[in-house]
Protein backbone atom coordinates (compact mmCIF):
# COMPACT_ATOMS: atom_id res chain seq x y z
CA UNK A 1 0.00 0.00 0.00
CA UNK A 2 3.02 2.55 0.84
CA UNK A 3 4.41 1.30 -2.66
CA UNK A 4 1.59 2.12 -4.11
CA UNK A 5 0.69 5.36 -2.09
CA UNK A 6 4.33 6.57 -3.35
CA UNK A 7 4.08 5.32 -7.00
CA UNK A 8 0.66 7.48 -6.74
CA UNK A 9 2.79 11.15 -5.74
CA UNK A 10 5.35 10.42 -8.26
CA UNK A 11 2.43 9.82 -10.86
CA UNK A 12 0.70 12.57 -10.74
CA UNK A 13 3.75 14.77 -10.37
CA UNK A 14 4.84 13.58 -13.69
CA UNK A 15 1.56 13.80 -14.70
CA UNK A 16 1.13 17.60 -14.11
CA UNK A 17 4.11 18.35 -16.24
CA UNK A 18 2.43 15.87 -19.10
CA UNK A 19 -0.67 17.79 -18.59
CA UNK A 20 0.94 21.25 -18.74
CA UNK A 21 2.85 20.44 -21.78
CA UNK A 22 -0.27 18.94 -23.43
CA UNK A 23 -2.49 22.27 -22.39
CA UNK A 24 0.32 23.99 -24.12
CA UNK A 25 -0.21 21.87 -27.59
CA UNK A 26 -3.82 22.11 -27.36
CA UNK A 27 -3.69 25.92 -27.27
CA UNK A 28 -2.12 26.08 -30.25
CA UNK A 29 -4.17 23.53 -32.22
CA UNK A 30 -7.19 25.03 -30.71
CA UNK A 31 -6.58 28.52 -32.40
CA UNK A 32 -4.43 27.66 -35.53
CA UNK A 33 -5.11 23.68 -35.96
CA UNK A 34 -1.38 22.48 -35.95
CA UNK A 35 0.66 21.43 -33.91
CA UNK A 36 3.50 23.20 -32.93
CA UNK A 37 6.25 20.92 -33.23
CA UNK A 38 9.15 22.97 -32.11
CA UNK A 39 7.14 23.04 -28.29
CA UNK A 40 9.92 21.18 -26.92
CA UNK A 41 13.01 23.49 -27.69
CA UNK A 42 10.72 26.40 -25.91
CA UNK A 43 10.68 24.09 -22.67
CA UNK A 44 14.38 23.45 -22.67
CA UNK A 45 15.11 26.90 -23.13
CA UNK A 46 12.59 28.02 -20.70
CA UNK A 47 14.67 25.78 -17.79
CA UNK A 48 17.40 26.68 -18.78
CA UNK A 49 16.97 30.42 -18.08
CA UNK A 50 15.96 29.05 -14.58
CA UNK A 51 18.85 27.18 -14.44
CA UNK A 52 21.38 29.60 -15.06
CA UNK A 53 19.29 32.30 -13.26
CA UNK A 54 19.64 30.65 -9.96
CA UNK A 55 23.67 30.37 -9.92
CA UNK A 56 23.99 33.36 -11.17
CA UNK A 57 21.67 35.84 -10.54
CA UNK A 58 21.10 34.20 -7.31
CA UNK A 59 17.07 34.29 -7.57
CA UNK A 60 14.89 32.10 -5.33
CA UNK A 61 13.35 29.47 -6.53
CA UNK A 62 9.66 30.80 -7.27
CA UNK A 63 10.87 33.86 -9.18
CA UNK A 64 13.28 31.98 -11.02
CA UNK A 65 10.57 29.02 -12.49
CA UNK A 66 8.66 32.87 -13.04
CA UNK A 67 11.68 33.87 -15.01
CA UNK A 68 11.90 30.20 -17.17
CA UNK A 69 7.83 30.76 -17.70
CA UNK A 70 8.63 34.29 -19.18
CA UNK A 71 11.58 33.12 -21.07
CA UNK A 72 9.90 30.44 -22.67
CA UNK A 73 6.58 32.54 -23.50
CA UNK A 74 8.42 35.17 -25.33
CA UNK A 75 10.24 32.53 -27.22
CA UNK A 76 7.41 30.01 -28.43
CA UNK A 77 5.75 34.17 -28.81
CA UNK A 78 8.89 34.77 -31.19
CA UNK A 79 8.70 31.55 -32.75
CA UNK A 80 5.36 32.51 -34.34
CA UNK A 81 6.74 35.97 -34.86
CA UNK A 82 9.54 34.89 -37.05
CA UNK A 83 8.11 31.58 -38.52
CA UNK A 84 4.61 30.92 -38.05
CA UNK A 85 2.60 34.03 -38.91
CA UNK A 86 4.79 34.72 -42.08
CA UNK A 87 4.24 31.19 -43.16
CA UNK A 88 0.41 31.29 -41.87
CA UNK A 89 0.12 34.90 -44.66
CA UNK A 90 1.22 33.19 -47.50
CA UNK A 91 -1.48 30.52 -46.57
CA UNK A 92 0.90 27.69 -46.91
CA UNK A 93 -0.14 23.88 -46.62
CA UNK A 94 -0.59 22.63 -42.42
CA UNK A 95 2.26 20.07 -43.92
CA UNK A 96 4.54 22.64 -44.03
CA UNK A 97 3.85 24.60 -40.88
CA UNK A 98 4.51 21.70 -39.05
CA UNK A 99 7.98 20.49 -40.90
CA UNK A 100 9.29 24.06 -39.95
CA UNK A 101 8.03 23.06 -36.20
CA UNK A 102 10.05 19.67 -36.38
CA UNK A 103 12.97 22.08 -38.44
CA UNK A 104 13.21 24.26 -34.99
CA UNK A 105 12.94 21.04 -32.84
CA UNK A 106 16.42 20.07 -34.72
CA UNK A 107 17.65 23.34 -34.98
CA UNK A 108 17.74 24.22 -31.19
CA UNK A 109 18.55 21.74 -29.00
CA UNK A 110 21.60 20.79 -31.32
CA UNK A 111 22.32 24.06 -31.40
CA UNK A 112 22.12 24.24 -27.65
CA UNK A 113 24.11 21.44 -27.31
CA UNK A 114 27.17 23.07 -29.15
CA UNK A 115 26.41 26.01 -27.20
CA UNK A 116 25.72 25.05 -23.14
CA UNK A 117 27.18 21.52 -23.80
CA UNK A 118 25.63 17.62 -23.85
CA UNK A 119 26.36 17.65 -20.16
CA UNK A 120 23.36 16.47 -17.54
CA UNK A 121 22.57 18.85 -14.76
CA UNK A 122 20.73 18.74 -11.95
CA UNK A 123 18.33 21.63 -10.98
CA UNK A 124 20.15 24.00 -9.04
CA UNK A 125 18.00 24.16 -5.90
CA UNK A 126 18.53 22.42 -2.81
CA UNK A 127 14.62 23.21 -0.80
CA UNK A 128 13.28 21.19 -3.83
CA UNK A 129 15.32 18.14 -3.52
CA UNK A 130 14.30 17.83 0.38
CA UNK A 131 11.76 15.43 0.87
CA UNK A 132 8.76 15.90 3.83
CA UNK A 133 7.61 12.07 5.61
CA UNK A 134 4.24 12.09 5.08
CA UNK A 135 3.16 9.11 7.86
CA UNK A 136 5.27 6.51 6.01
CA UNK A 137 5.66 8.14 2.27
CA UNK A 138 8.25 10.64 1.90
CA UNK A 139 6.85 12.77 -0.73
CA UNK A 140 9.52 15.60 -2.59
CA UNK A 141 9.03 19.10 -1.99
CA UNK A 142 9.69 19.31 -5.98
CA UNK A 143 6.61 16.98 -6.46
CA UNK A 144 4.41 19.11 -4.08
CA UNK A 145 5.10 22.45 -5.83
CA UNK A 146 4.72 20.42 -9.35
CA UNK A 147 0.93 19.50 -8.35
CA UNK A 148 -0.01 22.54 -6.41
CA UNK A 149 1.70 25.40 -8.79
CA UNK A 150 -0.02 23.20 -12.16
CA UNK A 151 -3.25 23.82 -10.33
CA UNK A 152 -2.79 27.33 -9.99
CA UNK A 153 -1.55 27.48 -13.68
CA UNK A 154 -4.70 25.35 -15.19
CA UNK A 155 -7.34 27.22 -12.97
CA UNK A 156 -5.90 30.59 -13.81
CA UNK A 157 -5.76 29.86 -17.42
CA UNK A 158 -9.72 28.46 -17.02
CA UNK A 159 -10.64 31.66 -15.69
CA UNK A 160 -8.58 33.84 -18.25
CA UNK A 161 -10.20 31.81 -20.76
CA UNK A 162 -13.82 31.84 -19.43
CA UNK A 163 -13.64 35.34 -17.47
CA UNK A 164 -12.01 37.75 -19.49
CA UNK A 165 -12.40 39.55 -22.91
CA UNK A 166 -9.98 38.69 -24.37
CA UNK A 167 -10.10 35.00 -23.50
CA UNK A 168 -13.84 35.14 -25.27
CA UNK A 169 -11.75 36.17 -28.15
CA UNK A 170 -9.61 33.42 -28.02
CA UNK A 171 -11.94 30.94 -27.56
CA UNK A 172 -14.43 32.85 -30.41
CA UNK A 173 -11.17 32.02 -32.31
CA UNK A 174 -10.56 28.41 -31.51
CA UNK A 175 -13.85 27.88 -33.48
CA UNK A 176 -12.69 29.80 -36.92
CA UNK A 177 -10.23 31.93 -36.83
CA UNK A 178 -11.04 33.54 -40.11
CA UNK A 179 -15.05 34.42 -39.18
CA UNK A 180 -13.33 35.23 -35.80
CA UNK A 181 -11.10 37.96 -37.68
CA UNK A 182 -13.98 39.20 -39.45
CA UNK A 183 -16.16 39.85 -36.75
CA UNK A 184 -13.57 42.44 -35.15
CA UNK A 185 -11.14 39.71 -33.43
CA UNK A 186 -7.49 40.75 -33.53
CA UNK A 187 -6.32 37.30 -34.07
CA UNK A 188 -2.69 38.30 -34.07
CA UNK A 189 -3.01 39.47 -30.67
CA UNK A 190 -4.95 36.30 -29.93
CA UNK A 191 -1.70 34.28 -31.56
CA UNK A 192 0.44 36.15 -29.26
CA UNK A 193 -1.57 35.63 -26.31
CA UNK A 194 -1.87 31.69 -27.51
CA UNK A 195 1.71 31.44 -28.13
CA UNK A 196 3.02 33.51 -24.92
CA UNK A 197 0.78 31.13 -22.62
CA UNK A 198 1.36 27.42 -24.13
CA UNK A 199 4.69 28.71 -23.64
CA UNK A 200 4.74 29.51 -20.45
CA UNK A 201 3.32 26.80 -19.65
CA UNK A 202 5.82 24.59 -21.06
CA UNK A 203 8.38 26.83 -19.31
CA UNK A 204 6.89 25.28 -15.93
CA UNK A 205 6.79 22.05 -16.89
CA UNK A 206 9.91 22.34 -17.55
CA UNK A 207 11.07 23.37 -14.44
CA UNK A 208 9.38 20.77 -12.94
CA UNK A 209 11.17 18.00 -15.07
CA UNK A 210 14.48 19.48 -14.11
CA UNK A 211 13.59 19.34 -10.74
CA UNK A 212 12.35 15.55 -10.76
CA UNK A 213 15.20 14.12 -13.41
CA UNK A 214 17.79 16.50 -14.69
CA UNK A 215 18.39 20.01 -16.80
CA UNK A 216 19.93 18.86 -20.19
CA UNK A 217 19.69 19.94 -23.87
CA UNK A 218 17.70 16.98 -24.87
CA UNK A 219 14.96 17.35 -22.46
CA UNK A 220 12.92 19.19 -25.51
CA UNK A 221 11.92 14.85 -26.13
CA UNK A 222 9.72 14.81 -23.47
CA UNK A 223 7.40 17.12 -24.80
CA UNK A 224 6.25 14.27 -27.50
CA UNK A 225 4.88 12.75 -24.29
CA UNK A 226 2.88 15.78 -23.82
CA UNK A 227 1.70 15.75 -27.68
CA UNK A 228 0.81 12.17 -26.99
CA UNK A 229 -1.49 13.08 -24.41
CA UNK A 230 -2.98 16.13 -26.13
CA UNK A 231 -3.98 13.78 -28.79
CA UNK A 232 -5.17 10.88 -26.58
CA UNK A 233 -7.03 13.45 -24.87
CA UNK A 234 -8.36 14.92 -28.14
CA UNK A 235 -6.53 17.24 -30.10
CA UNK A 236 -7.82 20.92 -29.09
CA UNK A 237 -9.39 20.22 -26.30
CA UNK A 238 -7.88 21.85 -22.86
CA UNK A 239 -9.78 19.26 -20.36
CA UNK A 240 -9.16 16.12 -22.09
CA UNK A 241 -5.45 17.38 -22.20
CA UNK A 242 -5.07 17.78 -18.48
CA UNK A 243 -7.19 14.69 -17.98
CA UNK A 244 -5.04 12.21 -20.52
CA UNK A 245 -1.67 14.09 -19.28
CA UNK A 246 -2.66 12.71 -15.18
CA UNK A 247 -3.84 9.40 -16.58
CA UNK A 248 -0.31 8.82 -18.96
CA UNK A 249 2.03 10.38 -15.92
CA UNK A 250 0.18 7.95 -13.51
CA UNK A 251 0.13 4.80 -15.65
CA UNK A 252 3.89 5.31 -16.71
CA UNK A 253 4.92 4.97 -12.99
CA UNK A 254 2.61 2.28 -12.04
CA UNK A 255 3.57 0.04 -15.20
CA UNK A 256 7.50 0.71 -14.46
CA UNK A 257 7.10 0.12 -10.44
CA UNK A 258 5.12 -3.28 -11.09
CA UNK A 259 6.13 -4.33 -14.71
CA UNK A 260 8.72 -3.65 -16.93
CA UNK A 261 10.92 -0.17 -16.44
CA UNK A 262 12.08 -0.67 -19.97
CA UNK A 263 8.76 -0.58 -22.04
CA UNK A 264 8.11 2.42 -19.73
CA UNK A 265 8.47 4.38 -22.52
CA UNK A 266 6.44 2.64 -25.03
CA UNK A 267 3.42 3.00 -22.64
CA UNK A 268 2.36 6.11 -24.15
CA UNK A 269 2.47 5.09 -27.78
CA UNK A 270 0.45 1.99 -27.37
CA UNK A 271 -2.10 4.08 -25.34
CA UNK A 272 -2.17 6.57 -28.43
CA UNK A 273 -3.06 3.89 -30.96
CA UNK A 274 -5.48 2.03 -28.88
CA UNK A 275 -7.13 5.19 -27.93
CA UNK A 276 -7.23 6.04 -31.52
CA UNK A 277 -8.77 2.79 -32.90
CA UNK A 278 -11.47 2.59 -29.99
CA UNK A 279 -11.85 6.44 -30.26
CA UNK A 280 -10.58 8.15 -32.92
CA UNK A 281 -11.24 12.25 -31.66
CA UNK A 282 -9.80 11.11 -28.57
CA UNK A 283 -10.95 11.09 -25.12
CA UNK A 284 -12.94 14.26 -24.99
CA UNK A 285 -12.66 15.43 -28.40
CA UNK A 286 -16.29 15.70 -29.50
CA UNK A 287 -15.61 17.82 -32.92
CA UNK A 288 -15.33 21.25 -33.77
CA UNK A 289 -18.19 22.68 -31.48
CA UNK A 290 -16.59 22.47 -27.72
CA UNK A 291 -12.90 22.86 -28.33
CA UNK A 292 -11.66 25.13 -25.52
CA UNK B 1 38.64 5.23 -54.19
CA UNK B 2 37.27 3.03 -51.58
CA UNK B 3 36.61 6.59 -49.60
CA UNK B 4 34.43 7.75 -52.73
CA UNK B 5 32.96 4.46 -53.03
CA UNK B 6 31.47 4.42 -49.54
CA UNK B 7 29.91 7.81 -49.86
CA UNK B 8 28.40 6.95 -53.41
CA UNK B 9 27.03 3.86 -51.44
CA UNK B 10 26.14 5.90 -48.49
CA UNK B 11 24.31 8.01 -50.87
CA UNK B 12 23.00 5.15 -53.11
CA UNK B 13 21.41 3.54 -49.80
CA UNK B 14 20.02 7.03 -49.05
CA UNK B 15 18.28 7.74 -52.50
CA UNK B 16 16.28 4.48 -52.16
CA UNK B 17 15.27 5.60 -49.04
CA UNK B 18 14.27 8.89 -50.18
CA UNK B 19 12.10 7.53 -53.20
CA UNK B 20 9.77 5.73 -50.84
CA UNK B 21 9.94 8.94 -48.71
CA UNK B 22 9.11 11.35 -51.73
CA UNK B 23 5.70 9.56 -52.05
CA UNK B 24 4.40 10.09 -48.61
CA UNK B 25 5.59 13.83 -47.97
CA UNK B 26 5.81 15.23 -51.23
CA UNK B 27 2.87 13.26 -53.12
CA UNK B 28 -0.05 12.63 -50.27
CA UNK B 29 1.46 15.38 -47.89
CA UNK B 30 1.80 13.00 -45.05
CA UNK B 31 5.25 13.41 -43.03
CA UNK B 32 7.05 11.19 -40.53
CA UNK B 33 8.90 11.54 -37.98
CA UNK B 34 10.18 7.41 -37.73
CA UNK B 35 11.10 6.13 -40.86
CA UNK B 36 13.95 4.93 -39.62
CA UNK B 37 12.15 1.88 -37.57
CA UNK B 38 11.11 0.35 -41.58
CA UNK B 39 14.49 0.58 -42.33
CA UNK B 40 15.59 -1.51 -39.04
CA UNK B 41 13.05 -3.81 -39.92
CA UNK B 42 13.70 -4.43 -43.42
CA UNK B 43 17.75 -4.57 -42.49
CA UNK B 44 17.00 -6.98 -39.95
CA UNK B 45 14.88 -8.83 -41.51
CA UNK B 46 17.07 -9.28 -44.86
CA UNK B 47 20.52 -10.14 -42.53
CA UNK B 48 18.60 -13.11 -41.08
CA UNK B 49 17.17 -13.98 -44.20
CA UNK B 50 21.10 -14.04 -45.81
CA UNK B 51 23.32 -15.20 -42.60
CA UNK B 52 21.15 -17.95 -41.22
CA UNK B 53 19.17 -19.21 -44.44
CA UNK B 54 21.75 -18.19 -46.91
CA UNK B 55 19.05 -16.57 -49.20
CA UNK B 56 20.31 -14.73 -52.25
CA UNK B 57 20.90 -10.93 -51.49
CA UNK B 58 18.05 -9.31 -54.09
CA UNK B 59 15.13 -11.93 -52.29
CA UNK B 60 16.49 -11.17 -49.22
CA UNK B 61 16.29 -7.61 -49.65
CA UNK B 62 12.76 -7.77 -51.10
CA UNK B 63 11.26 -9.90 -48.64
CA UNK B 64 12.81 -7.43 -46.16
CA UNK B 65 10.87 -4.54 -47.86
CA UNK B 66 7.74 -6.55 -47.92
CA UNK B 67 7.87 -6.90 -44.03
CA UNK B 68 8.85 -3.49 -43.26
CA UNK B 69 5.76 -2.77 -45.53
CA UNK B 70 3.34 -4.65 -43.82
CA UNK B 71 4.58 -3.32 -40.77
CA UNK B 72 3.74 -0.18 -41.61
CA UNK B 73 -0.12 -1.15 -41.47
CA UNK B 74 0.30 -1.27 -37.54
CA UNK B 75 0.50 2.47 -37.69
CA UNK B 76 -1.39 3.01 -40.95
CA UNK B 77 -4.41 1.71 -40.46
CA UNK B 78 -5.65 3.39 -36.73
CA UNK B 79 -4.12 6.87 -37.74
CA UNK B 80 -5.12 7.43 -41.40
CA UNK B 81 -8.85 6.52 -41.22
CA UNK B 82 -11.29 9.10 -41.56
CA UNK B 83 -11.03 12.76 -40.97
CA UNK B 84 -7.68 12.10 -38.86
CA UNK B 85 -5.12 14.78 -38.47
CA UNK B 86 -2.08 14.27 -40.12
CA UNK B 87 -0.77 15.25 -36.68
CA UNK B 88 -2.14 11.61 -35.06
CA UNK B 89 -0.23 10.24 -38.00
CA UNK B 90 3.17 12.12 -37.47
CA UNK B 91 2.98 11.39 -33.59
CA UNK B 92 2.44 7.80 -33.83
CA UNK B 93 5.20 7.26 -36.56
CA UNK B 94 7.21 9.02 -33.88
CA UNK B 95 6.02 6.50 -31.31
CA UNK B 96 6.46 3.79 -33.85
CA UNK B 97 9.97 4.27 -34.08
CA UNK B 98 11.33 4.50 -30.73
CA UNK B 99 9.00 1.58 -30.00
CA UNK B 100 11.22 -0.71 -33.12
CA UNK B 101 14.45 0.10 -31.55
CA UNK B 102 13.83 -0.63 -28.00
CA UNK B 103 11.67 -4.43 -28.77
CA UNK B 104 14.60 -4.87 -31.09
CA UNK B 105 17.46 -3.88 -28.07
CA UNK B 106 15.53 -6.56 -25.94
CA UNK B 107 14.74 -9.28 -28.04
CA UNK B 108 17.10 -11.90 -26.26
CA UNK B 109 16.80 -14.24 -29.45
CA UNK B 110 20.20 -15.13 -30.56
CA UNK B 111 19.45 -14.51 -34.17
CA UNK B 112 18.73 -10.97 -33.00
CA UNK B 113 21.10 -10.15 -30.52
CA UNK B 114 19.45 -7.52 -28.25
CA UNK B 115 21.16 -4.22 -27.64
CA UNK B 116 24.67 -5.65 -29.17
CA UNK B 117 23.00 -5.77 -32.47
CA UNK B 118 23.98 -8.58 -35.20
CA UNK B 119 27.10 -8.68 -37.04
CA UNK B 120 28.57 -10.82 -39.53
CA UNK B 121 26.22 -10.19 -42.17
CA UNK B 122 27.55 -10.96 -45.51
CA UNK B 123 29.06 -7.98 -47.35
CA UNK B 124 27.07 -8.05 -50.37
CA UNK B 125 26.74 -4.74 -50.76
CA UNK B 126 28.99 -3.12 -53.45
CA UNK B 127 29.05 0.11 -55.67
CA UNK B 128 27.10 -1.58 -58.22
CA UNK B 129 24.49 -3.16 -56.45
CA UNK B 130 23.67 0.25 -54.96
CA UNK B 131 23.92 2.34 -57.92
CA UNK B 132 21.26 0.06 -59.76
CA UNK B 133 19.18 -0.16 -56.53
CA UNK B 134 19.55 3.50 -56.63
CA UNK B 135 18.50 3.74 -60.60
CA UNK B 136 15.61 1.53 -60.59
CA UNK B 137 14.25 2.55 -56.93
CA UNK B 138 14.49 6.25 -58.77
CA UNK B 139 13.04 4.92 -62.22
CA UNK B 140 9.80 2.82 -60.37
CA UNK B 141 8.76 5.80 -58.09
CA UNK B 142 9.20 8.05 -61.52
CA UNK B 143 6.15 5.94 -62.54
CA UNK B 144 4.25 5.63 -59.68
CA UNK B 145 4.32 9.50 -59.47
CA UNK B 146 3.20 9.59 -62.96
CA UNK B 147 1.08 6.74 -62.49
CA UNK B 148 -3.09 7.46 -61.41
CA UNK B 149 -1.52 6.55 -57.87
CA UNK B 150 0.96 9.48 -58.00
CA UNK B 151 -2.27 11.92 -59.67
CA UNK B 152 -4.74 10.36 -57.00
CA UNK B 153 -2.34 11.36 -53.81
CA UNK B 154 -1.53 14.78 -55.39
CA UNK B 155 -5.15 15.74 -55.20
CA UNK B 156 -5.87 14.21 -51.92
CA UNK B 157 -2.75 16.24 -50.76
CA UNK B 158 -4.14 19.39 -51.97
CA UNK B 159 -7.53 18.94 -51.44
CA UNK B 160 -8.90 16.14 -49.12
CA UNK B 161 -12.37 16.65 -49.20
CA UNK B 162 -12.48 17.78 -52.95
CA UNK B 163 -10.95 14.22 -53.44
CA UNK B 164 -13.35 12.52 -51.69
CA UNK B 165 -15.92 14.11 -53.25
CA UNK B 166 -15.16 12.99 -57.07
CA UNK B 167 -14.80 9.22 -55.06
CA UNK B 168 -11.47 8.42 -54.73
CA UNK B 169 -10.95 6.33 -51.35
CA UNK B 170 -8.76 8.60 -48.76
CA UNK B 171 -8.10 5.82 -46.72
CA UNK B 172 -6.91 3.00 -49.41
CA UNK B 173 -4.30 5.45 -50.82
CA UNK B 174 -2.99 6.50 -47.83
CA UNK B 175 -2.30 3.48 -46.95
CA UNK B 176 -1.00 2.56 -50.44
CA UNK B 177 1.77 5.57 -50.12
CA UNK B 178 2.72 4.81 -46.50
CA UNK B 179 3.07 0.76 -47.68
CA UNK B 180 5.04 2.17 -50.95
CA UNK B 181 7.81 4.31 -48.53
CA UNK B 182 7.82 1.76 -45.96
CA UNK B 183 8.65 -0.70 -48.72
CA UNK B 184 11.43 1.51 -50.23
CA UNK B 185 12.95 1.91 -46.70
CA UNK B 186 12.88 -1.65 -46.13
CA UNK B 187 15.34 -1.95 -48.95
CA UNK B 188 17.16 0.85 -47.66
CA UNK B 189 17.85 -0.64 -44.40
CA UNK B 190 18.79 -3.60 -45.96
CA UNK B 191 21.36 -2.67 -48.02
CA UNK B 192 22.36 -0.71 -45.27
CA UNK B 193 23.07 -3.99 -43.12
CA UNK B 194 25.10 -6.04 -46.17
CA UNK B 195 27.40 -2.56 -46.58
CA UNK B 196 28.46 -2.11 -42.91
CA UNK B 197 27.94 -6.06 -42.24
CA UNK B 198 27.03 -5.15 -38.47
CA UNK B 199 24.10 -3.27 -36.81
CA UNK B 200 22.71 -2.32 -33.72
CA UNK B 201 19.20 -1.19 -33.12
CA UNK B 202 20.24 2.41 -32.07
CA UNK B 203 21.67 3.35 -35.74
CA UNK B 204 17.91 3.71 -36.41
CA UNK B 205 17.06 6.53 -34.69
CA UNK B 206 15.07 9.59 -35.08
CA UNK B 207 18.63 11.54 -36.27
CA UNK B 208 18.05 9.20 -39.60
CA UNK B 209 14.37 9.69 -39.61
CA UNK B 210 15.09 13.37 -39.77
CA UNK B 211 17.49 13.46 -42.02
CA UNK B 212 15.42 11.62 -44.50
CA UNK B 213 12.48 14.31 -44.04
CA UNK B 214 15.16 16.94 -44.50
CA UNK B 215 16.23 15.48 -47.95
CA UNK B 216 12.69 15.62 -48.95
CA UNK B 217 12.28 19.15 -48.05
CA UNK B 218 15.53 20.19 -49.44
CA UNK B 219 14.74 18.28 -52.73
CA UNK B 220 11.23 20.08 -53.36
CA UNK B 221 7.33 18.55 -53.25
CA UNK B 222 6.00 16.57 -55.91
CA UNK B 223 9.48 15.70 -57.69
CA UNK B 224 11.47 12.87 -57.10
CA UNK B 225 14.69 13.58 -58.71
CA UNK B 226 14.71 16.68 -56.64
CA UNK B 227 15.00 14.87 -53.63
CA UNK B 228 17.06 11.92 -54.92
CA UNK B 229 19.76 15.31 -55.36
CA UNK B 230 19.17 16.33 -51.86
CA UNK B 231 19.96 13.32 -50.56
CA UNK B 232 23.06 12.89 -52.56
CA UNK B 233 24.10 16.73 -51.81
CA UNK B 234 23.44 16.13 -47.70
CA UNK B 235 25.73 12.77 -47.91
CA UNK B 236 28.75 14.60 -49.70
CA UNK B 237 28.37 18.29 -48.05
CA UNK B 238 29.10 16.43 -44.29
CA UNK B 239 32.30 15.00 -45.95
CA UNK B 240 33.31 18.79 -47.96
CA UNK B 241 32.22 20.53 -44.41
CA UNK B 242 34.44 18.51 -41.71
CA UNK B 243 35.51 21.45 -39.79
CA UNK B 244 31.33 21.83 -39.06
CA UNK B 245 30.57 18.81 -38.11
CA UNK B 246 29.57 19.29 -34.49
CA UNK B 247 26.74 21.52 -35.78
CA UNK B 248 25.33 19.51 -38.56
CA UNK B 249 21.98 18.38 -37.28
CA UNK B 250 21.62 22.33 -36.39
CA UNK B 251 22.24 22.99 -39.80
CA UNK B 252 19.98 20.26 -40.67
CA UNK B 253 17.13 21.65 -38.67
CA UNK B 254 18.10 25.44 -39.75
CA UNK B 255 17.72 24.40 -43.42
CA UNK B 256 14.47 23.10 -42.99
CA UNK B 257 13.04 25.78 -40.86
CA UNK B 258 14.26 28.36 -43.90
CA UNK B 259 12.90 26.62 -46.55
CA UNK B 260 9.68 25.98 -44.67
CA UNK B 261 9.58 29.62 -44.46
CA UNK B 262 11.21 31.21 -47.62
CA UNK B 263 10.26 28.30 -50.46
CA UNK B 264 8.24 25.81 -48.48
CA UNK B 265 8.07 23.78 -52.21
CA UNK B 266 11.78 22.81 -52.02
CA UNK B 267 14.49 23.58 -54.69
CA UNK B 268 13.22 21.65 -57.32
CA UNK B 269 9.29 21.54 -56.81
CA UNK B 270 7.25 20.06 -59.59
CA UNK B 271 10.25 19.61 -61.65
CA UNK B 272 12.60 16.81 -62.44
CA UNK B 273 16.20 17.10 -63.14
CA UNK B 274 15.73 15.29 -66.34
CA UNK B 275 13.27 17.31 -68.08
CA UNK B 276 14.96 19.98 -69.90
CA UNK B 277 16.86 17.09 -71.67
CA UNK B 278 13.75 15.46 -72.29
CA UNK B 279 12.61 18.96 -73.53
CA UNK B 280 15.67 19.08 -75.66
CA UNK B 281 14.89 16.01 -76.89
CA UNK B 282 11.59 17.14 -78.25
CA UNK B 283 12.28 20.35 -79.62
CA UNK B 284 14.88 18.62 -81.67
CA UNK B 285 12.64 16.09 -82.44
CA UNK B 286 9.72 18.58 -83.28
CA UNK B 287 11.85 20.81 -85.10
CA UNK B 288 13.31 17.43 -87.70
CA UNK B 289 9.83 15.91 -87.87
CA UNK B 290 9.12 19.88 -89.15
CA UNK B 291 11.62 20.50 -91.15
CA UNK B 292 10.99 16.78 -93.05
CA UNK B 293 7.19 17.84 -93.36
CA UNK B 294 7.82 21.35 -94.90
CA UNK B 295 10.50 19.83 -96.99
CA UNK B 296 7.65 17.01 -98.53
CA UNK B 297 4.95 20.35 -98.89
Amino acid sequence: MDMFLQQLVTGISIGSVYALLAVGYALVFSVFNFSNFGFGPVMMLGTFSAFYAIPLLHLPLLPSILLAMVVAGLISFLMELTVYRPMRKKKTLKLYLMIAGLGINTFIPNAAIQIFGGGVHPFPSDWARATIQLNTIAVPRSDILAAVLSLVMLAALWLFLYKTRTGLGIRASSLDTDTAGLMGINVNFVAMIVFLLSGAAAGLAGCFYGMKYSVFPNMGAIASKGFVASTIGGLGSLAGAVISGLLLGFLETMIAAYGSSTYRDLIAYALLVIVLIFMPRGILGKGMQDKL
Amino acid sequence: MGYLEGIAISASINIVCICGLVILTGYIGLFSMGHASFMCIGAYAAAILTKYYSFPFIIALLIGGAIAALSSLIIGVPTLRGKMSADCFAIATLGFGEAVRIIMSNISHPYFGGARGMSGIPAYMNLGWALALAFVSIVLTLNYARSQHGKLALAIRDHQDASELIGINIFREKIKCLMYSAFFCGIGGGMMAHYYTYMVPNVFNATISNNLLTSVVLGGVSSVTGPAMGTAILTFLPEVLRFLSNWRLAIYGLVMVLIMRMRPEGLLAHKEIHQPIVQLVRFIRSRTVRSTDSGRG
